[in-house]
């Protein structure tokens, strides 16, 4: 069968800037003085990954902080771009990544609903479609005609959430976005992930909360330090991290946290 | 680009209307003056300059009021077009690193924005242009062509500044420092025919000369302009595209995570 998601061979290197952000100040002077220059390094935050999921299948993803599961799937949703290396995404993509990221804060939640089925390639006329539908699930009636500046973070997570659970797509990609709801939205999140299981669709699940994950992937990748460590059934996965966990607790406690893994040593 | 790159960015239509309403609706939120907000920064200017030109400095330009606005309010359109673009990729930091989008739409709804916001102050100042002129020149039907050619060059510079801004952060203050001098250099409160005689080839390397003095001649003399003029416009609006957008592909890729 053809993945639904084919990840090849998958490098990707940031440039850290040292000094701030770069101006063209410091680059004029650090033609003629290099103390001025910017210090630059590159690291690479993911290393040679490759892994497939296939259609109607759900990875979980998982991992220390800084371990690059947010840029993976930033780099699936196209939003990065790979350093090496090849993304394929069959079908239409709905990116969950970071709540609130991609609400315009002046805007009300349904000026945001339009806006977000815009970004994500809708008509005017589909969202208009999906709108009430959206507001249901969210739960979130008396709140819409408020700007979303005004919205606690669960609130935003509820509306994240709901817009992109609607928009019909054949891939969804959640990072650890139904942590801040509570209880009672999150499992009404996890029963529409069931759904959506059900239905077919192909989901990458980013999340700490390992019950979770083993409660809807179908398999499970472990990155540590930008690399694959494990990818497989889930039991076998997540207890791989839990040991890895037990060993950085117990030594010097720094063997997975986010620390520069693979600086690459060049300086730009 | 291919043919399904025009496809797919046809498809994105709905969301540059969405945008350029998303700016209307956090500018005039509130306001129950609304747009006439946006008239109040050309009137105060059409005022100031009026007055210390035409009494103080008692410039040598018949019907001053006149000449001045056909060419403020074009130069104004430049002019807030290129400062909003520096920060337009910055302030959408958010939708840039969430959805992938062709990045492109974001400084081409600034640039719808600001025309529109132009062509608000066009529909209120021209009228009163005519009132003090005493006439409408036939010459003004040349009007909408010459912005089309404008909007395309504005585009460019727009297109290039915004990614470039991503990468340079103090671009946004050179700009502004730059259009300050720009408008200085551009002639709108005096005539090209006032510069020093060895000077004038210096001037004319402005694109904003070029475009201003065909503004000038449609609105305030009432002279068609001609094949040669279209023709150099043209060619800055197809210079500044071409050189903006290969600025902005080449960064493209990487916005969302410069930001
Ligand atoms: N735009 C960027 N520029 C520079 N470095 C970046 C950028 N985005 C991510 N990184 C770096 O890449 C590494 C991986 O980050 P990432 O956000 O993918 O981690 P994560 O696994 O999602 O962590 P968490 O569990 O905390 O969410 C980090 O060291 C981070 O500093
Ligand atoms: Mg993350």
């Amino acid at each position: 069968m053809t993945p639904a998601i084919e990840v090849r061979n998958l490098w990707k290197r940031f440039v850290l800037r040292h000094n701030r952000a770069e101006t063209l100040k410091s680059r004029i002077m650090g033609v003629f003085d290099s103390r001025l220059r910017e210090r630059r390094e590159t690291f690479w935050a993911l290393q040679d990954v490759t892994l497939n999921v296939q259609p109607g299948e759900t990875l979980g993803l998982i991992g220390p902080n800084g371990s690059g599961k947010s840029t993976l799937l930033r780099l699936i949703a196209r939003t990065y771009y790979p350093t090496r290396g090849s993304v394929t995404v069959r079908g239409r993509v709905s990116p969950m990544l970071e709540i609130g990221v991609g609400f315009h804060q002046e805007l009300t939640g349904q000026e945001n609903i339009y806006l977000n089925g815009s970004l994500l390639g809708l008509s005017r006329r589909e969202t208009e479609r999906l709108y009430p539908a959206i507001v249901e699930f969210s739960e979130l009636e008396d709140f819409i005609d408020v700007p979303v500046k005004n919205y606690s973070s669960g609130m935003h997570a509820r509306l994240g959430f709901s817009i992109a659970a609607h928009l019909d797509p054949d891939v969804l990609l959640i990072d650890e976005a139904l942590s801040v709801g509570d209880e009672g939205f999150q499992r009404k999140c996890q029963e529409r992930m069931q759904q959506f299981r059900a239905r077919g669709l192909t989901i990458m699940f980013v999340s700490h909360n390992l019950r979770t994950v083993a409660a809807l992937c179908d398999r499970v990748c472990l990155l540590v330090h930008g690399k694959v460590e494990a990818l497989g059934p889930v039991d076998a996965v997540v207890s791989r991290y839990q040991e890895l966990t037990a060993v950085m607790t117990s030594g010097d406690g720094r063997m997975l946290g986010p620390e520069l893994p693979s600086r690459s040593g060049e300086t730009l | 680009m291919t043919a399904a790159d025009v496809v797919a960015h046809l498809r994105y239509r709905d969301l540059l209307f969405s945008l350029v309403l998303t700016e209307l609706k956090v500018k005039y939120r509130g306001s129950t003056l609304g747009f006439l907000w946006s008239l109040l920064n050309p009137l105060a200017l059409i005022l100031i300059y009026s007055v210390a030109f035409r009494y103080i400095i008692r410039i040598q330009i018949e019907r001053f009021t006149v000449f001045l606005i056909a060419g403020l309010l074009p130069w104004g359109f430049f002019a807030s077009s290129a400062t909003a673009s520096t920060i337009s990729l910055m302030v959408n930091a958010g939708l840039l690193k969430k959805v992938h989008f062709p990045r492109e739409i974001l400084p081409a709804a600034t640039v719808l924005f600001n025309l529109i916001q132009t062509l608000l102050a066009l529909a209120v100042f021209l009228p009163s242009l005519f009132v003090l002129r005493g006439s409408v020149p036939w010459t003004l039907v040349f009007y909408p062509v010459v912005l089309a050619i404008q909007a395309v060059f504005v585009l460019g510079v727009a297109l290039g500044l915004s990614a470039l801004t991503v990468s340079f952060r103090d671009l946004r203050h050179l700009t502004e420092v730059g259009l300050t001098m720009l408008f200085w250099l551009t002639p709108i409160v005096y005539r090209i025919s006032m510069v020093p005689a060895g000077m004038q080839a210096a001037f004319r390397l402005n694109p904003m000369t070029s475009f201003v003095s065909v503004y000038q001649d449609i609105a305030y003399w009432g002279r068609p302009p001609s094949a040669g003029d279209f023709l150099v416009l043209a060619g800055w609006a197809v210079g500044a595209l071409l050189v903006g957008w290969a600025i902005f592909r080449r960064r493209a890729p990487y916005l969302a995570e410069d930001l």
